[in-house]
């Protein structure tokens, strides 16, 4: 297993080991990929996943071996024996370590060899595999978004692994290079972008001549839905565009955080083998978050809630168990109540303490949480470069990801209850998403499957402005919405209040409940269990306890629901022009999607016959962001406005 | 209401559906409705056993009904399909009426398929697939499935390549 440690790059054809004689190249190997250079990927790719690898192993090695170690000093004592024994077991410890690293390394670095990339004129191949060789292609103008990850080790050592979203395809896996140096990821997606535009430009020159070959032929100026632009004036628009913003760019200064020094002192210091930072074009807007903002994205997050509301939940659980335990004992005969009473003080004490003890490991935790969401969101940089929108965070593990214009699906602007309230909103934008393949290590983010977010929590009034300069394709957004009927507010009423209520099914649970208690003290089930008088009451108590606050939450429950509900009716609308389609939905957290009409990829009214009385359909339009697609929904438009939409759909529906 | 799209699906899917539904209930009554017949017979002093498959065999039995007899019918005149030069209108479904358009340009590929219950009745269906989601028109006539998915796929050879 000693093989050679060969230099990284070799352009020449590798000689293929196992093959004894070397004077014939085979055809095969002489296919025109050979042509073109290979690009084998950072040689930390040996050794940082080895020595990852080793460090799991040697974990798991020792973790095996300590029990049978400590069993064995327990059992001899301290003696001489037993240190011989223990010798021999850390030796033989030591060599299986280094025989795994010794094959895992071995393995890593002919799978290195194998491992190349070309990029061709027009696709991009990844090859890989020692045994079982597999080759990717991807034509570039099937690129969706091109990311890339580092985790902390990646980091320091400036790499990190590329990931190519495509279209398509059964899997829709992305293409993933792993340990490319940052400076090569640069160049690749710099690469990746520039040919898929210079094919894009060739295809546009090709279709607008024939677009107006057979314009003029058919006498319909400017037919078709797909507006087929000419290069030109789409180059045009960007460079207004462009010109418009260059102007008021933040300076990271002015709308900068506390992390930020962190993650300039990252930039700074780049990683050992990082490289010069590459130019892939220019910066027409910039944003980071600032202080408040970072915090309060950080503290909203939604795990930091959800344990929140857990602790809320135990601590009251813990306090009505307090009380239940006070009355219980109160309840007790009157002669000891005396010296019942001082134990109930010192229970409740103690059940007291071990609440705030509860409530206070939720706060850590809480705190802990939230710290580490803003460290996942420090150096939180959103910019607009050339046609491209580049979205990059996180202090420790890095991620970045890039996406063409055009590539945008929708824009989402999303007000979570408790954003809402504050004013703010969560802005991302839709994208296709691809499954990751399955030799990436498993490390999912929570923000890279909802598309990209391009700013976690913003104030309302800022949205037009950061859209206008990170999206300025999505300027003229219909304005003239069509809100829903207004049945719509009766059935929301009842869908809200009653079949999806939480409250009031709650309530029917409770009232069950409540039923089957009376039941049972009726047909005295009690005597059966041969309970004494005292039990039976403490039971009734606990039990009306539990019922009467199943009822509070259910009425409590059943209030926010028909306030979500008279919320929605009032907010929710559709409106589309010519170019763009919007969804409101509205109520205690509300969804504002925003579509091209380009990205729909078929639309659908529903209708049940209660909707067929009430004269509303409900809207549904598709658009391919997500895996397997996005559905936007929108529930009892009236049966006008939704055969209007229809029609709208249709090709040349916009006229 | 605006109206309907103008054609209609072979008469002959009716049984196709008849057979396919008849197959399904066929094997989920089996998986039922069989242990509890076995305990019945096994052991006579267990008399829910039988009572139970005595329930499982009339549910089924009512379902067949339904989904022989009274459905396929309604379903057949509710499933309705028009091809424009521009793109594919569907509208079907009993209670929850779903009315599609789906244009042309967004279709990414056409098919025909052919089970074995559809070949037996000479038919075939065709599936239109865009980059969210697929479409499935059932039971049209062989040649008739060709022309359509030919002129869908010709249509959708026009669209834009990208999505």
């Amino acid at each position: 297993m000693s093989a050679p440690n060969v230099p990284p790059q070799a352009p020449a054809p590798m000689p293929n080991p196992p093959a004894p004689a070397p004077a014939p190249m085979p055809p095969a190997a002489a296919a025109p990929s050979t042509e073109l250079p290979r690009h084998h990927v950072h040689h930390s790719y040996i050794w940082l996943e080895s020595v990852r690898t080793i460090f799991i192993i040697a974990v798991c090695v020792v973790v095996a071996n300590f029990s049978t170690i400590i069993g064995l000093v327990a059992e001899e004592g301290m003696g001489a024996e037993a240190g011989f024994i223990m010798a021999v077991a850390g030796i033989g410890t030591l060599v299986v370590i280094l025989l795994t690293f010794g094959i895992v390394a071995g393995l890593r670095v002919v799978g290195y060899k194998h491992l190349y990339f070309t990029v061709g004129p027009d696709e991009f191949t990844l090859c890989s595999g020692i045994f079982n060789k597999k080759q990717v292609h991807v034509p570039y103008q099937r690129v969706q978004s091109v990311d890339q990850r580092a985790t902390l080790l990646q980091r320091l050592f400036g790499v990190c692994t590329v990931s190519i979203d495509t279209a398509g395809g059964a899997a829709n896996k992305a293409v993933v290079v792993p340990y490319v140096t940052k400076a090569q990821a640069e160049w690749l997606r710099a690469e990746l972008y520039n040919r898929k535009n210079a094919l894009a430009a060739q295809a546009a020159v090709a279709s607008g001549m024939a677009g107006a070959a057979s314009a003029t032929a058919t006498g319909m100026a400017g037919a078709g839905d797909p507006i087929p632009q000419s290069v030109e004036a789409g180059i045009a628009a960007m460079a207004q565009g462009a010109a418009t913003f260059a102007g008021n760019v933040p300076s990271p200064a002015a709308a900068g955080n506390v992390l930020d020094v962190g993650a300039e002192a990252w930039n700074q210091v780049g990683g050992v083998f990082a490289g010069p930072a590459q130019d892939t074009g220019r910066v027409t807007y910039e944003y980071g978050l600032t202080n408040k903002e970072l915090f309060l994205a950080g503290l909203s997050n939604t795990t930091s809630v959800g344990l929140i509301f857990a602790g809320l939940v135990v601590g009251v659980l813990q306090i009505v168990g307090f009380i239940f335990d006070v009355m219980g004992d109160a309840a007790d005969g009157a002669v000891e109540s005396a010296l019942v009473f001082a134990d109930s003080q010192a229970s409740a004490y103690l059940i007291g303490a071990v609440s705030a003890g509860v409530i206070v490991l939720v706060l850590v935790l809480w705190v802990l949480s939230a710290v580490g969401s803003c460290i996942g969101y420090g150096g939180f940089k959103a910019r607009r470069r050339n046609n491209r929108i580049e979205v990059e965070y996180g202090l420790l593990q890095h991620t970045f990801q890039g996406i063409d214009i055009d590539r945008v699906q929708s824009v989402v602007v999303k007000q979570s209850f408790i954003r809402r309230l504050l004013g703010y909103c969560e802005l991302s934008l839709g994208k296709i998403d691809a499954g990751v393949s399955e030799d990436s290590s498993s490390q999912k983010n929570t923000l890279a499957n909802q598309g990209i977010v391009i700013h976690p929590f913003v104030k309302m009034n800022r949205v037009p402005e950061i859209l206008a300069g990170l999206v300025p394709e999505f300027a003229d957004l219909p304005r003239e919405a069509k809100p829903v009927a207004k049945v719509a507010l009766r059935r929301a009423l009842i869908r809200r209040g009653i079949i999806q209520g939480g409250g009031f099914w709650l309530a029917v649970v409770a009232t069950l409940c409540l039923a089957g208690l009376t039941w049972m003290g009726a047909t005295g089930t009690a005597e059966l269990l041969e309970l004494d008088s005292d039990d039976l009451f403490l039971l009734s108590i606990g039990w009306n306890v539990v019922i009467v606050c199943g009822y509070g939450l259910a009425a409590i429950l059943l209030v926010v629901d028909l306030v979500g509900a008279v919320l929605w009716a009032r907010e929710s609308s559709f409106a589309y022009n010519h170019r763009f389609m919007q969804v409101s939905n509205g109520g205690l957290s509300r969804e504002t999607v925003s579509f091209p009409r380009q990205k729909i990829q078929f639309g659908c009214t529903k209708s049940n016959p209660l909707q067929r009385r009430a004269g509303t359909d409900t809207l549904l339009a598709t658009t391919a962001a997500g895996s397997g697609g996005t559905t936007t929904t929108l529930i009892d438009a009236s049966h006008a406005d939704a055969m209007a939409w229809l029609d709208w759909l249709k090709p040349g529906g916009n006229q | 209401m605006r109206e309907m799209p103008a054609n209609q699906l072979n008469p002959r899917i009716k049984s196709v559906w008849r057979i396919n539904d008849a197959i399904w209930i066929a094997v989920s009554f089996l998986c039922c409705f069989l242990p509890f017949a076995i305990i019945a017979l096994v052991a006579p002093e267990e008399a829910w056993a039988g009572v139970v498959a005595l329930i499982v065999a009339i549910v089924f039995a009512a379902l067949l009904v339904l989904c022989v007899v009274v459905l396929p019918p309604i379903r057949y005149a509710r499933w309705r399909y028009e091809l424009t030069p521009d793109y594919l209108d569907i509208a079907r479904g009993i209670f929850w009426r779903k009315r599609f358009v789906i244009p042309f340009i967004r279709v990414q590929n056409t098919d025909t398929r052919q089970g074995p219950i559809l070949r037996a009745f000479g038919l075939s269906s065709v599936t239109v697939a865009t980059a969210a989601g697929e479409h499935e028109i059932p039971g049209l006539g062989i040649e008739e499935a060709d022309v359509l998915r030919d002129r869908a796929a010709e249509l959708a050879r026009l669209a834009r390549e990208d999505v």
